[in-house]
């Protein structure tokens, strides 16, 4: 109660700007946030003897609040996907990076350095997305397995609104060799509909249908396949003809938050080669850091290493911006109907 | 035979409408890591990894803090509302008893929603605040009502009487009017704050950083995991409001005033 | 009723006020910007929303199941209601508590529970394919129907209630003596029992109506991207696509669905009398 009573009173009289000197508020996805906070959030608070007020939820909310506080930025960094920050790269909302002050900069991987352009962000971690199957049950050697017979009624894909959503068009384009036109692609998931389970937004979602039977495949990022392997069931990870999509995921920086000496301290330590090192152990996130070295075990289970990261098919940030309206539209009219 | 009947009819409701909570109970109780029904086993440890985490302990707190004092608020300003209602002959009376009902009406998405546009963006008001008052404003109707009805079975005279013997107005409405509309009040407190507590869609669009109701917390920890903790939580928030309905209950006999 | 309006108005002001404020002027703004276009007034924004064929389908189908819901819980309503009121004074209460039971109960909780019962495995498909009703478990999450039990689920119960206390008011040997004279069962209902629970069938018919209309986490959690109904579209239209003028056309449409519910019941009720 006394808790309660006191947040009550700071949310009415304490002003974010008097905060702002020893607070860094930082913008997350909201898995493994037990996970970071031991390897990242409490050893940096430590070090740089501030407050990290963190603000988790998935892209779309988290990215809706940054446009709306645009004015007096509550975030003072962020990490989402690419698309995601060209996006708010596109409405002014977020601010050039100055490698300079990023003394990890040189050691990422070339394609994590500058992703969106103008460097307007830095990439902190790879996933391969592929699928996700009950081995006992089914066998997948193809994305276009997905909309075959034999999971017909118990298949989910990602919703178009969501960021495994394009990878997934773009690898069935390539099974269905539409090449890298998405209209008939969605045509045929159009067509298949009433075979598809569900169009599913968040991977814990996907989890349960799996481990309920629901669903025996689906498409699914790397960074969810922990939670998968912890099950008990037989679910194995495809490795498709057409290959393995891939993402990354990206570091930005509100414009004009005030609070930039801290944010780039901050995020030159989450690329340091002992967190990320820290973070891929404990099968979080693959890493960006190409001096991160880890034991076989673990790097089975992340995207990891020049070889893997390079032959991954990554969908280009324009592309996805600039068509996804387009795809959106003909998916709410062919697909969801 | 009728009996037969009439207990079928009334089991399979009572089955419907209380079924899917027990289910929600049992699988908390799961000793895998998977909600389901029946459970894997049997343990206690998701009822006791509630506990341990962090978030529900802070979002609890608040969504406590938010239900007792927007209640509270609320009851400040309906029972003198609800008052004015019966006693007096208003002009507007109609237009105040709509304004005040308003908010049951209207989907409580939009009022998140409209708070956050053009109260939290533009006013600079924080989201604490937003949400106290659209909780607020959102147990007043039901403060209104289940006061009114209250007032309406005490009679006008007994509130003349003490003015008469001597009692200024204020007097009267303390020493005549309150203690007999004190369970009907009560009443209002705990239909408030269990519609306060439960509140999901208005608190949608109200959150910001550290600042989440409970449910809105469990909502975010389902996009983490599915693990039976949320059922665990779940069952035991369910035994919160039933220990609070069962003791209003005793006290009051409160499923006159729903 | 005392006669000093000042003082009466005094006291009714300020949750007047506070509700203008906090709500009226808000939602007001909000619903208002659904009508506005490069700075003029127009109604562009509706006519934009109901041209798409999917929108339509998401608006035919929460009115569909708006009214399935409500008709559902009117009937199951009745049943109920019926039997509790014949039931001795004490059971009355107890089986009344458990009927408002579920209404303390958060709405995550209630839904999240779904989700087990309505699975592959879950009981509903054990039990058909255990009772041999079908050779395969049929799949129910993500479709109308989980979205229509849940919904049904979660607002039974204010049906019940209205219900009840509507029926209280019924003096004890008016059935019985209709039945001595010789009317059917049919013709009881009909000519004795709705007449006299009418109000509270229009209020227990717009609760669960609106209820039904307005709820996020059921068809959010049951029926999901494939299964939208106005509310989980209009959280998508703001959180996916940041679109506010389709938001205020929802919220407009939502709104006006909840009061032409509440009239049309209202004129029946009158009309039958």
């Amino acid at each position: 109660m006394k808790t309660a009573l006191s947040i009550m009173l700071l949310g009415c009289t304490a002003s974010t700007a008097a905060m702002a000197q020893d607070t860094l508020t930082i913008s997350v996805y909201s898995f493994a946030q037990d996970e970071y906070r031991a390897a990242l959030y409490k050893p940096f608070e430590e070090i740089c003897g501030c407050e990290l007020v963190i603000e988790t939820g998935n892209s779309v909310e988290r990215m809706a609040k940054i446009e709306a506080n645009a004015a007096e930025p509550v975030i003072d960094m962020a990490v989402i996907s690419t698309q995601d920050a060209l996006s708010l790269a596109r409405k002014d909302l977020i601010a050039p990076l100055d490698s300079a002050k990023l003394s990890n900069f040189d050691k990422l991987y070339q394609a994590a350095q500058d992703p969106i352009g103008d460097h307007m962000a830095v990439g902190y971690t790879f996933y391969a997305s592929s699928i996700v199957y009950r081995s006992d049950l089914v066998d997948i050697t193809s994305w276009g397995d997905l909309l075959g017979d034999e999971v017909a009624g118990q298949v989910a894909l990602p919703n178009i609104t969501g960021t495994q959503g394009p990878p997934t068009l773009m690898m069935l384009g390539k099974a269905l060799d539409h090449g890298d036109d998405f209209k008939p692609v969605i045509s045929t998931i159009g067509e298949k509909a009433d075979d598809i389970v569900t169009f599913y937004s968040r991977s814990s979602e996907l989890v349960q249908l799996m481990n309920q039977q629901e669903v025996i495949a689906a498409p699914v990022g790397r960074f969810a396949w922990s939670s998968f392997k912890d099950a008990g069931l037989p679910f194995a990870w495809a490795e498709p003809a057409e290959g393995q999509a891939g993402g990354m995921n990206v570091m930005v920086m509100t414009k004009n938050n005030g609070n930039e000496e801290l944010a780039y301290q901050f995020m030159d330590y989450w690329l340091s080669t002992e967190v990320q090192t820290k973070v891929a152990e404990m099968l979080v996130d693959s890493p960006a850091n190409k001096e991160v070295t880890v034991s076989d075990e673990i790097a089975d289970n992340l995207t990891y290493g020049a070889d893997v990261i390079e032959a991954l098919n990554i969908l280009d940030p324009a592309t996805i911006l600039d068509q996804r309206e387009d795809w959106v539209d003909q998916w709410n009219t062919e697909v969801i109907r | 035979m009728r009996h037969l009947a009439n207990w079928s009819i009334l089991g399979l409701t009572l089955l419907f409408l209380i079924g899917p909570f027990v289910i929600i109970i049992l699988a908390g109780t799961s000793a895998g890591n998977n909600l389901a029904f029946p459970p894997e086993g049997m343990s206690m440890k998701w009822y006791l990894k509630v506990f341990t985490i962090e978030s529900f302990r802070t979002s609890f707190a608040l969504s406590m803090a938010l239900a007792v004092f927007g209640t509270l608020a609320a009851l400040v300003m309906g029972i003198p509302a609800a008052y004015a209602l019966n006693r007096y002959d208003l002009p507007g009376a109609e237009t105040v008893r709509t304004i005040v009902a308003a908010p049951i009406i209207v989907p409580g998405i939009i009022i998140g929603l409209a708070l956050l546009r053009y109260m939290v963006v533009p006013l600079d008001v924080t989201v604490t605040m937003a949400l106290f008052m659209a909780h607020t404003a959102l147990v007043l109707p039901y403060a209104v009502r289940v006061v009114s009805s209250s007032m309406q079975n005490l009679r006008v005279d007994m509130e003349e009487a003490a003015v008469l013997l001597g009692c200024s107005r204020m007097q009267a409405f303390t020493k005549v009017v309150l203690p007999n509309i004190r369970s009907g009040v009560l009443a209002a407190f705990i239909l408030g704050f269990v519609t306060s507590f439960n509140q999901v869609p208005v608190s949608l669009f109200l959150s910001g950083p550290g600042v989440r109701t409970l449910p809105i917390d469990m909502l975010a920890y389902m996009e983490i995991t599915f693990d039976p903790s949320i059922a665990a939580l779940s069952a035991l928030l369910a035994f919160m409001s039933l220990a609070i309905v069962f003791i209003a209950e005793r006290l009051l006999g409160f499923s006159k005033y729903v | 009723m005392f006669r000093n309006t000042r003082e009466g108005l005094a006291l009714a002001l300020p949750a007047a006020i506070f509700s203008t404020l906090l709500f009226i002027l808000p939602v007001g703004i909000l619903l208002s910007e659904a009508f506005r276009q490069g700075g003029s007034w127009s109604v562009q924004g509706y006519i934009d929303f109901f041209a798409s064929p999917l929108n339509r389908t998401v608006f035919l189908r929460t009115l569909k199941l708006g009214v399935l819901v409500a008709g559902s819980a009117a009937i199951i309503g009745y049943a109920a209601a019926f039997c509790i009121v014949n039931l001795s004074p004490k059971a009355r209460g107890r089986v009344f508590g458990m009927v408002v039971l579920p209404l303390m109960i958060s709405p995550v909780a209630r839904t999240y529970a779904w989700i087990v019962i309505l699975g592959r495995t879950g009981i509903v498909n054990e039990a058909i394919t255990g009772l041999g009703l079908s050779d395969t478990p049929i799949r129910l999450l993500f479709t109308e129907t989980a979205v229509y039990l849940g919904l049904l689920q979660l607002f039974l119960p204010l049906m019940i209630i209205s219900l009840v206390s509507a029926m209280e008011n019924i003096p004890r040997d008016v059935i019985p003596a209709a039945r001595v004279l010789g009317a059917s069962w049919f013709a009881v209902f009909f000519k004795v029992i709705l007449p006299l629970t009418k109000e509270g069938l229009v209020i227990g018919g717009t609760l669960v109506f609106t209820g039904a209309l307005t709820a996020y986490i059921t068809p959010a959690i049951l029926g999901g991207s494939k299964v939208l109904m106005l509310e989980t579209l209009l959280y998508q239209r703001v959180n996916v696509s940041n679109d506010f003028v389709s938001a205020g056309v929802i919220a407009m449409i939502l709104i006006v669905m909840s009061f032409t519910a509440n009239l049309l019941l209202k004129r029946i009720a009158t009309t039958r009398s």
